[in-house]
């Protein structure tokens, strides 16, 4: 009886949804992709893009000097001991339009809804994983905060809850029959589909048949993902030794709780090589927060608005310290873990942090806060980008040299024609 | 936007032209053709076009050609295409002369305009709204919604309907999937067993309750400091709580009523009210109290300093928390400022002699400064004291950035320190003691009850299978089904039941997947030639109500009657007066009018200061007048002329107007002027500009394409548009004028910008203007100041506007007023476009010679009987157009 009851197990289970797997067969198996995971066998590259949506204050967030000597602004100072893995770019941006619009444009270049950068990546790297890509952020955040678009344009939804997350990563014997029997019994959906448009093809134009051409590769290229998404949901999960809190901090008040379980989580799928594409959203609303005993002086949303006075600015660079704090935390973990195959994840990951904000006060989205951290690259140093020169740089040859640093040989981006790999080689 | 852009925009407006490869059998053959025409096609076309290797598979053969193949009427219709668009032969080959070109278009145009049958619909994948609509009839299930994520889909000849452009891709299939498994997981849930309850204690306490805009902590109390209507404002509720299943929670919570001496409000003697309301979720909302579920209120004491406890059971669904209001405070709505100020002379003089900017200040700071102000005396005898408070900001009290909300500052500072106030102390939660099905767990057990039928007894399951597929496919497909496809859906059930030992529910569940990722759903109108009653009543059905058909027009169907006229009359009738066609005039309007571009288009704040509540505004205007025309069959040119429009007091801006009251008014002007329909409404004048400025050129193809119904071809590539210069040193007109002295461009732009003149006096919102503005170059600061200022001044008077404009026919224009005349005049010229417009909508292609004549005799023949839009609409349906596929 015992039996029964096991091959039943895949009926049973609250709706799960099949939606993450999916996503991590949109990968196109390129002959480049494979070349790429052949050239650096022994040495995966990883991605996490970090944006805070209520920006930095940029006084703070920039050092006043250029070059090696630097002395670290205060904003950047809770992650002074990772000074020789980074990077500091100031004057960057997309030279877009101002206004919330502009946040959306943050890694995807000067047009805002066309495909982000990261999103090439993962077509590069998705097929070694377990999914190409995930989206994160704490909660619901606004309307207008998105980070990852796909080709098509289309917004990713991001996870905002640590347990989601967490079952993403690491999901339960239940789920995972539920999900196999759901992958199983897809392909008997499919089968039937083949032969059930062929009965509709026999009566249509020569037009139609076309159509229905692109019915029929539709079908066959989902058959061949649903065979890849089984082989891996067969394969184990990894197993975590963490422990979520009983309630999913979700609420705008505990919303730097939720980002610290965020990154925590976040470590862990890059050491148990889940992906090896992460995007991070940090929300911000008008909560108050309390910041070591102390309720700030207004809302933080507010705080972003500081009208230049003193008072609301040091509140607000509380909270910016506190994200960067937290920043912190997640690039200790990465200097001190290393994946199964033993590489060191901080030198095989690459951090991009900043935001699509420049200036929060009046919604300026110039000269943008821009980290880039790890990844085996040249760092140590502050770099001034001169806005006078004849061609100034841009945020998107940034994101140039860091797709050709992934191995997507594209030689522009959103406009952007030149890379910046004098800065990082 | 470059200019590059901005060619491509315009492009973009005009017609599209998609080669179609042509199988290489086809030949022309049977009646000759005149000199002139084989000539030209020898010289010209033959080079690439003849042998085995003919390019695109085109071969021009023969000096025949035979008007009797659809086919290759089909050929000639490209050939035309693009022969007059300058398309063929290719640059870089050597050209036929002006006048060889014409020749050969008009004599194409006229054969063809003789010879072409109506018809040509490529298969029509559902769109997004008419699969959600699909999903929503089939399975009762009015809430279902394609995520954000879903792929849009691309128009093409204005509409998103089109069966070209309606492609399907592998990511769009799985995402097809992947909806088929959540609406089957909705519809037949897996099996999860009897739930059992196993209560909990949860300690809340006062801080850990969530704060929102008007509640503080105090220490260990949490303070409710307002009673305004919506949960962000005013509530508090627990961060780390929800229900984790749908049952019986008792609920305690402490609560004390805060009174002092200092306080402004008098002494209340009534006890507060403590209202407990249901909350979906633990995050952020902006929900209305009136739209939340009550769950208890309590009376708490106001004679009483020490809090007192109460208790209560309530009902939680999964995921739901719960939030805790207080119900009657003083401060208890958005106008409560303006009584403060009215009741408060002392505070409201004190505002206006705050000179400082309040920005950056904290709450505190503002209300220690203000009570400054009072200490150190008052005007009270300052003249603004005594005027009306009017407008958002209260414009006349000194400082124009939010006085409201300075007021709203100092009162919640005041109530915060002094109250009144209701102050928690102390929240917890047991439970659930039980559970309850809870309303979605009815709503989906009738579901899949209804899904299921009643099983008779003694069935075996194939049988009852059999009818549950029958039922369901004979739906889902919108027509009668086969025998035959019935038995492989119920073979696949019982197969699945078999080998994975699962309930009849598991089964279906896999045949719901599959007949949604079916041809048969996603695909409408396959059949080739004249549309079956099934067929006809889907295009009926999707065409006035974005929706499949529902069960008395499939009936109709079934028993063979639909294309009856008078059938098809009253069921065209009764779908314009259901409540669905709503739909069409949304869609339709969004998509002929531009109404959906808005919200792409964010103006100039120095021009005006544009919110969502504009554009709402906008669209109903434009929605409103359609329906009333719709409504009331209302002549045609009523689209042009009214006489009356819809408008709201949000747009008392745009329009001058002075409108009061919260309801959108219907306002009637004299006809004949320039007020009313849709060449002078501001969401199609905003929709043709782009928010910063306007460009004739954009307007002339609009026009040309959506009234005239004369779209022109996209410009030639590698040819730049011309950049708008207001700065004054040269006139639009010179612009313009320098633009059509090339011979190529002035073939299409002696048409386009002299009729985009003429709209040049509506600004990029749809305002009516006499000077093009100048912005002043306003940075900082200064910029921000306009930016908060909501008054759009960051402009100043520049060149005056010059609208004369001329048709192609000579007729010569001063302003809008005279174009609206002679569409009134000439009303056919636009109820051809339109009839032409709908059409494409209705059928999903583009109108071909054939459709150009019915579409002659519909206009024709309407016109007769007294011109009404709503007969117009029976008379497409009844069209040979409307038809055929």
């Amino acid at each position: 009886m015992k039996q029964t009851g096991d091959r039943r197990a895949f009926l049973k289970g609250s709706s799960v949804s099949l939606a993450l797997p999916m996503l991590e067969t949109f990968a196109p198996s390129r002959a480049k992709a494979s070349m790429q995971a052949e050239e650096s066998i022994d040495r995966p590259k990883r991605l996490v893009c970090i944006g805070v949506y209520l920006g930095f204050y940029q006084r703070d967030f920039f050092p006043a000097t250029t070059g090696h000597q630097y002395e670290m602004p205060p904003t950047l100072r809770p992650i002074a001991g990772h000074r020789d893995t980074m990077s500091i770019f100031s004057g960057l941006d997309h030279r877009g339009r101002n206004g919330h619009e502009g946040w959306r444009a943050w890694i995807s270049g000067k047009a805002t809804g066309s495909v982000s950068f990261d999103q090439l990546v993962a077509d590069q790297l998705g097929d070694q994983t377990r999914y190409a890509s995930l989206q994160l952020t704490c909660g619901s955040p606004p309307g207008d905060a998105k980070l990852s678009f796909t080709k098509e344009g289309v917004a990713l939804p991001m996870i905002g809850r640590p347990s989601v997350f967490y079952k993403t990563l690491f999901r339960s014997g239940s789920d995972k029959d539920r999900i196999s029997y759901l992958l199983k019994t897809n392909r008997s959906v499919l089968d039937g589909l083949i032969e059930e448009a062929k009965t509709l093809e026999r009566s249509v134009t020569a037009d139609d048949r076309e159509k229905l051409n692109e019915y029929f590769s539709s079908v066959r290229d989902v058959e061949k993902k649903l065979q890849k998404q089984l082989l891996w949901v067969n394969k184990p999960t990894p197993r975590a030794d963490y422990t979520l809190p009983e309630f999913d901090p979700v609420a705008p008040d505990v919303a730097l709780e939720c980002e610290s379980i965020m990154y925590d989580l976040m470590a862990l799928a890059l050491k148990t090589d889940s992906t090896r594409v992460l995007t991070f959203l940090i929300p911000g609303w008008s909560q108050v927060f309390t910041i070591r005993d102390r309720r700030l002086s207004a809302g933080y949303h507010s705080l972003s608005h500081h009208g230049n006075e003193a008072a609301k600015i040091a509140d607000y660079n509380l909270v910016g310290m506190e994200h960067v704090r937290r920043l912190g935390a997640f690039l200790d973990k990465l200097r001190t873990s290393r994946d199964a195959d033993n590489n060191p994840l901080m030198d095989t990951t690459t951090v991009l942090y900043g935001s699509g904000m420049g200036d929060s006060n009046t919604h300026d989205n110039t000269n943008l806060p821009t980290l880039l951290l790890g990844g085996g690259l040249r760092h140590g140093q502050h770099h001034r980008i001169d806005k006078q020169a004849p061609t100034p740089r841009r945020l998107g040859d940034l994101y140039l040299s860091l797709l050709q640093h992934f191995g997507v040989r594209e030689d522009q981006f959103a406009g952007a024609t030149s890379n910046m790999n004098e800065y990082l080689l | 936007m470059t200019e590059q852009l901005k060619h491509q925009a315009l492009a973009a407006l005009t017609l599209t032209l998609i080669f179609v490869s042509i199988d290489s059998d086809r030949v022309f053959g049977a009646e000759s053709l005149p000199n002139h025409a084989s000539e030209f096609i020898r010289k010209n076309c033959q080079g690439c076009h003849s042998g085995d290797d003919a390019q695109a598979g085109v071969r021009f053969e023969s000096s025949h050609l035979n008007w009797q193949n659809a086919r290759a009427i089909h050929l000639w219709e490209r050939v035309y295409d693009v022969v007059s668009k300058h398309e063929m032969p290719p640059s870089e080959s050597p050209q036929p002369t002006i006048g060889q070109r014409e020749r050969m278009s008009q004599w194409l145009q006229s054969q063809l305009s003789h010879h072409a049958r109506p018809g040509g619909t490529t298969i029509r994948r559902l769109n997004r709204e008419e699969y959600e609509n699909s999903i929503r009839d089939l399975f009762d299930f009015p809430e279902f919604n394609a995520p954000d994520a879903f792929p849009a889909d691309d128009t093409r000849f204005g509409f998103d309907n089109i069966g070209e452009a309606l492609i399907l891709s592998p990511p769009l299939l799985a995402q097809y999937l992947e909806l088929a498994t959540q609406v089957a997981d909705t519809i037949l849930p897996p099996d999860n067993g009897d739930e059992v309850a196993v209560p909990k204690h949860y300690h809340i306490g006062a801080t850990g309750l969530a704060e929102s805009a008007w509640t503080t902590v105090e220490g260990d109390r949490f303070r409710l400091a307002s009673s305004k209507r919506d949960n962000a404002h005013t509530a508090g509720w627990p961060i780390r709580f929800s229900a984790p299943k749908s049952g019986v929670y008792r609920l305690t919570v402490d609560a004390v009523a805060l009174q002092t001496d200092e306080m402004f409000y008098p002494r209340q003697e009534a006890p507060f009210r403590l209202s407990i309301y249901a909350k979906k979720k633990t995050e952020q909302t902006y929900d209305a109290f009136a739209n939340l579920r009550k769950l208890k209120a309590f009376d708490v004491p106001v004679d009483q300093s020490s809090p007192h406890s109460f208790t209560c059971d309530v009902e939680l669904n999964r995921g739901e928390s719960f939030g805790l209001r207080w119900g009657n405070g003083p401060i208890d709505s958005n106008g409560f400022n303006r009584v403060r100020l009215k009741q408060d002379r002392k505070l409201h003089a004190a505002m206006l002699g705050i000179k400082r900017d309040p920005r950056g200040m904290t709450q505190s700071q503002y209300y220690e400064l203000t009570l400054g102000h009072m200490a150190n005396g008052l005007n009270l005898d300052d003249p603004r004291l005594d005027e009306e408070l009017e407008g958002r900001g209260f414009g006349g009290i000194g400082h124009k950035n939010g006085p409201q909300l300075m007021v709203n500052w100092f009162a919640h500072e005041e109530v915060r320190r002094y109250g009144p106030a209701l102050d928690i102390t102390e929240v917890s939660i047991e439970g659930p003691t039980r559970l309850i099905e809870d309303d979605e767990m009815r709503v989906q057990k009738k579901r899949t009850a209804t899904f299921l039928g009643k099983r008779p007894a003694n069935v075996s399951d194939r049988a009852y299978v059999k009818s549950v597929i029958g039922r369901f496919l004979q739906r889902a497909f919108r027509r009668s089904v086969s025998d035959l496809l019935v038995q492989k859906y119920t073979d696949l059930v019982l197969y699945e039941m078999q080998r994975r030992g699962a309930r009849v529910q598991d089964g279906l569940h896999v045949a719901i997947r599959r007949a949604l990722v079916s041809p048969n759903f996603l695909y409408r109108s396959p059949r080739d030639g004249r549309l079956d009653q099934f067929d006809l009543a889907s295009r009926l059905s999707y065409f006035l109500t974005s929706s499949p058909p529902d069960s008395e027009l499939f009936q109709h169907a079934a028993e063979g009657n639909l294309a009856v006229p008078d059938i098809l009359k009253s069921e065209t009738q009764r779908l314009l007066s259901s409540k669905r066609h709503g739909n069409f005039v949304s869609s339709f309007t969004g998509q002929w009018l531009g109404t959906r571009r808005l919200s792409d288009i964010m103006p100039d704040p120095r021009l005006f200061f544009y919110y969502q509540q504009h554009r709402i505004a906008q669209t109903n205007e434009v929605e409103m007048l359609f329906e009333e025309i719709l409504k009331e069959n209302l002549t045609v040119d009523t689209f042009i002329d009214p006489g009356f429009s819809y408008r709201h007091k949000v747009l008392n801006k745009i329009y001058g107007s002075e409108l009061e009251g919260d309801q959108t008014q219907r306002v009637e002007f004299k006809r004949g002027g320039r007020e009313g329909g849709i060449l002078s409404l501001s969401a199609v004048m905003m929709a043709t500009a782009n928010g910063v400025d306007t460009h004739p050129v954009q307007r002339g193809v609009w026009l040309l394409e959506n009234v005239f119904g004369r779209p022109t071809p996209g410009p030639p590539n590698n040819v730049p548009a011309i950049s708008v210069d207001t700065s004054g040193t040269t006139t639009m007109r010179t612009l313009v004028e320098k633009h059509r002295a090339d011979q190529s461009c002035a073939r299409c732009h002696d048409q386009i910008d002299p009729l985009g003149m003429v709209l040049e006096n509506f600004d990029p919102v749809g305002r009516w203007r006499k000077n093009y503005p100048i912005y002043i170059q306003a940075t900082g600061d200064a910029l921000k100041e306009e930016f908060y200022s909501s008054t759009g001044t960051g402009t100043k008077a520049g060149p005056v506007i010059d609208s004369v404009g001329v048709l192609s026919d000579g007729t010569k224009l001063n302003d809008v007023t005279d174009l609206k005349r002679y569409l009134v005049d000439n009303v056919e010229i636009f109820s051809r476009c339109l009839t032409g417009k709908l059409l494409v909508y209705a059928t999903g292609r583009p109108m071909n010679f054939g459709d150009r004549r019915v579409i002659d005799k519909i206009v024709s023949d309407v016109k007769e009987e007294g011109n009404g839009f709503r007969d117009l609409i029976i008379a497409i349906v009844q069209s040979e157009s409307f038809a055929v596929k």
